[in-house]
């Protein structure tokens, strides 16, 4: 490789190592400046009548604990006093007052929780006695029940016990007389404390939690769940199939421990709500308080000065070099064949507004299209610029009668075609065309497929909110990136497609 | 596995597209000499120049205005070939062998009336032909009658021959024979097949049909080795004459042999395929390697160059 190439590549490498350096060490940015995870709002708002002189609210609140972090919390609480207290890991809010019997108002709380992807390690809790008013010979019942699985590990200990307070006792069923003791058991404690006690003599620890279920969503109360110990961690089942949690991350705990989740003394608390929505801009906004405050040079120069409604468009414009870059690769290197650069990394950015999978359909269906088109122009014999008029504006005559088909049924990918960049499209027909009749069918179609696994790779790259925020965040990233497209403009060895193509060629050594 | 394989395709010398572009097109082939080898009628004068023998050139036709004289020009020749100087893989190309009061004659025997003839040069001129949408120009030149040698293995079609040169030395060569697949016409892409040429003695190796390497022509069944190419020593000197002609240092010469006028020059192409390779079984690097080593006093003239290369590239007997 040439040595001025070589020079000039490190001196790209250099410019993000150093700038980077510069921020993390002298300005204390974050190394990592990406959560993993996801950020909810949470907030509740709830309607309160006293009944005496005096009114207590006690409420489980989001607490930092499990990995989770809690921002920018508000609360309202009206004529009534507010205060945060804790027991164990639990949080609590207290809204608490001297008012008038019969004397109504609201309350209201609202934050931001981080919920990490991955939780960080926790301690071996110890275990627990059993719930109370279980005398000892149901204890003795359930250690009956329980025997054959000891010498099983945690976690196929719970899944035996699970299946059992569904009914089902493997490997061995007990005995018909302990059975019929079990579902008088079950009758008179019901579900909830029979499964503890099938926990407690299987030997593993559970407890009960109070909290919300994240999804975008209104919920009228708390969702109870159960958590148990399985050596490593707590695993969340359902309370009601005893069926565990494919998503953990989607649980928001507040109560831990069996209490429950709200208890008001010298009134009632009603209406309450919960509103539960997803977050997008709150790395951003946390991130952006930081730098808005500085005066350094570097801070001043950063993107989160750009007036808010341009920031969207720069997060990602940044990463189109990347997927660039990725089209380079799998041309240069792979031997993928697209159509040029710009066709995929402009089909990506509208995939943005269709979603992926109608995007490509759209794609596919222009494409047809616009060659059926072309093929009965063909014959016609036209010139270049008005042929290319001629099929852009069938093009769109095509896209509008979609948008309708689309509304009749209510399919909004279809509709949101506005940002497809049609006139690009229209010359992907014409070349599409070129190449069917220069390098067949079969060169063309794989061309095609080509260009739309590009633009797939890229659309998934350039919507990384993960990646978005390091690039906007560190956008001297892009020389590195530029470095690597300039090591990969030298690259003169073989493309993968040619080991194929020239097999009969290879000469073993 | 992968890198076993590309080790094994390095040893045998073959060149893949990256090396192809950065390493020869891009280094030995100057942006501004490509006219030379794009514009038809360019590459003929060059060519005249040279001393390389070209179909003969009729008539041109530049501007619109000019169509309604093109007859003129044609006078002398009943038969004759429509082009345009910068169309590609055959569009537009019309071959005319006769004229009759109703209009003119092509040679696969339909009568094209004169209104459309001239529609016909108007649509080259506006570049309906030329992939890029350009104005083109329109050239008549003369019909050729291919030498029959290649018939037991030509479906229909013309077929060509495409010699490599590099640095004005011929390195390889093959014979494009149209099949059925490719629509007649002479290339690889689109289903012809080629088949290699030993540089000494000029006869046909083994051919390549869509990247696979067959003995006998897909059509006709016949064999495509040990066929004689003709005039295979003048074509060779022709080739190498090109480098002098465009100052192209990598270049692929297309030409086509007439039973009455000997080898032709057709086309030049600045941006040779790879597939030469699969048709010769030989990988292209090594000898453009080997080139690079040579001598620079053999370098000076065409008739040092094609014998050095002879002895060089011919295949040892074993």
């Amino acid at each position: 490789m040439k040595r001025s190439v070589i020079i000039f590549a490190v001196i790209l490498f250099f410019i993000p190592v150093s700038v980077i350096s510069y921020r993390v060490f002298v300005l204390h940015y974050p190394f990592f400046p990406v959560a993993f995870g996801k950020i909810w709002h949470v907030s509740m708002e709830a309607r309160w009548a006293a009944k005496e002189k005096n009114i207590d609210i006690e409420m489980g609140l989001p607490a930092n604990y499990g990995g989770r972090r809690v921002m920018g919390e508000r609360i309202t609480s009206g004529a009534l006093d507010f205060n945060f207290f804790y027991e164990e890991q639990n949080r609590y809010g207290l809204w608490s007052g001297s008012v008038d019997s019969g004397e109504k108002g609201s309350i209201s709380y609202h934050a931001s929780v981080l919920v990490p992807s991955r939780k960080p390690p926790e301690k071996p809790p110890a275990l627990e006695p059993y719930p109370k008013g279980i005398v000892e010979e149901k204890r003795a019942l359930a250690e009956r029940l329980t025997a054959g699985w000891k010498r099983l590990s945690p976690p196929e200990r719970l899944r035996a016990v699970a299946n059992a307070a569904s009914g089902e006792w493997r490997p061995t069923p007990p005995a018909p007389a302990d059975l019929q003791e079990w579902t008088a058991l079950q009758q008179e404690h019901g579900p909830r404390v029979s499964f503890l006690i099938l926990l407690r003599a299987a030997d593993l620890s559970a407890r009960i939690v109070e909290g919300l279920f994240l999804d975008d969503t209104i919920a009228q109360g708390f969702h109870s769940w159960l958590e148990v110990w399985t050596g490593k961690k707590w695993e969340s089942l359902s309370l009601e199939t005893g069926k565990i949690y494919a998503h953990p991350s989607k649980l928001l705990p507040l109560v831990i421990g069996g209490y429950p989740p709200f208890l008001t003394a010298g009134g009632s608390l009603s209406e309450m709500r919960w509103t539960i929505s997803q977050r997008m801009q709150d790395y951003w906004r946390l991130h952006f308080e930081h730098v808005r405050g500085s005066s350094r040079l570097l801070d001043r120069l950063s993107l989160f000065h750009l007036p808010a409604e341009f920031q969207q468009a720069f997060r990602i414009l940044l990463l189109v070099p990347i997927a660039a870059l990725i089209i380079t690769i799998l041309r240069n290197v792979v031997g993928f064949p697209t159509f040029g650069i710009f066709m995929p990394v402009l089909m990506a950015l509208a995939f943005r507004n269709t979603g992926l999978y109608y995007g490509l359909g759209i794609f596919t269906g222009i494409m047809l299209l616009g060659y059926l088109l072309r093929l009965g122009m063909d014959k016609l014999q036209l010139l270049l610029v008005p042929r290319l008029s001629m099929i852009l504006t069938f093009v769109i005559l095509a896209l509008a009668f979609a948008a309708l088909v689309g509304s009749k049924f209510d399919m909004k990918g279809i509709m949101a075609v506005g940002l497809l960049p049609i006139v690009i499209l229209t010359m992907t027909i014409e070349r599409f065309f070129i190449l069917i009749e220069e390098a067949g069918l079969r060169e063309a179609v794989r061309t095609v497929l080509g260009s739309a696994a590009v633009a797939s790779i890229s659309y998934w790259i350039i919507n990384q909110e993960p990646i978005q925020f390091i690039f906007y965040f560190y956008p001297e990233l892009l020389f590195g990136v530029a470095g690597i497209q300039l090591l990969l403009g030298r690259y003169t060895g073989f493309r993968l497609s040619e080991i194929f193509r020239f097999r009969e060629l290879r000469r073993p050594s | 596995m992968i890198f076993r394989a590309i080790r094994e395709l390095r040893e045998a010398g073959v060149l893949g597209m990256n090396g192809r572009n950065a390493a020869f097109i891009l280094a030995s082939n100057d942006r501004s000499r490509y006219p030379s080898a794009d514009d038809k009628v360019l590459t003929k004068r060059l060519a005249l120049d040279h001393q390389v023998p070209t179909p003969p050139l009729y008539h041109v036709v530049e501007h619109h205005g000019d169509i309604a004289g093109f007859e003129e020009g044609l006078q002398a020749h009943p038969e004759f070939v429509l082009k345009p100087a910068r169309g590609s893989r055959g569009n537009g190309i019309v071959l005319i062998k006769d004229r009759t009061p109703a209009g003119f004659v092509k040679q696969s025997g339909g009568v094209i009336p004169k209104a459309e003839f001239a529609y016909h040069i108007s649509g080259i001129l506006s570049g309906i032909y030329s992939l890029g949408g350009q104005e083109d120009k329109a050239i008549f030149e003369a019909l050729i009658h291919p030498d029959p040698v290649f018939a037991a293995v030509t479906h229909v079609g013309v077929p060509d021959v495409r010699i490599i040169v590099y640095r004005g030395v011929p390195v390889m060569g093959m014979v494009r024979l149209p099949t059925k697949d490719s629509d007649g016409k002479a290339n690889l892409h689109q289903g012809a097949i080629g088949a290699g040429i030993e540089i000494e003695s000029g006869t046909t190796l083994t051919a390549v049909h869509r990247s696979r390497v067959i003995t006998h022509h897909p059509d006709t069944g016949n064999p495509v080795s040990g066929i004689q190419v003709p005039h295979w020593g003048k074509m060779l000197l022709m080739a190498a004459r090109a480098f002098e002609m465009t100052g192209l240092g990598y270049l692929g010469i297309d030409m086509i042999i007439d039973k009455d006028r000997g080898p032709l020059l057709l086309e030049l192409n600045a941006r040779p395929g790879l597939a030469i390779q699969l048709a010769n079984r030989t990988g292209l690097r090594e000898r453009l390697e080997k080139v690079q080593k040579a001598p620079p006093k053999v370098l000076d003239k065409p008739e040092t160059r094609v014998s050095w290369a002879l002895e060089t590239f011919r295949i040892k007997e074993v």
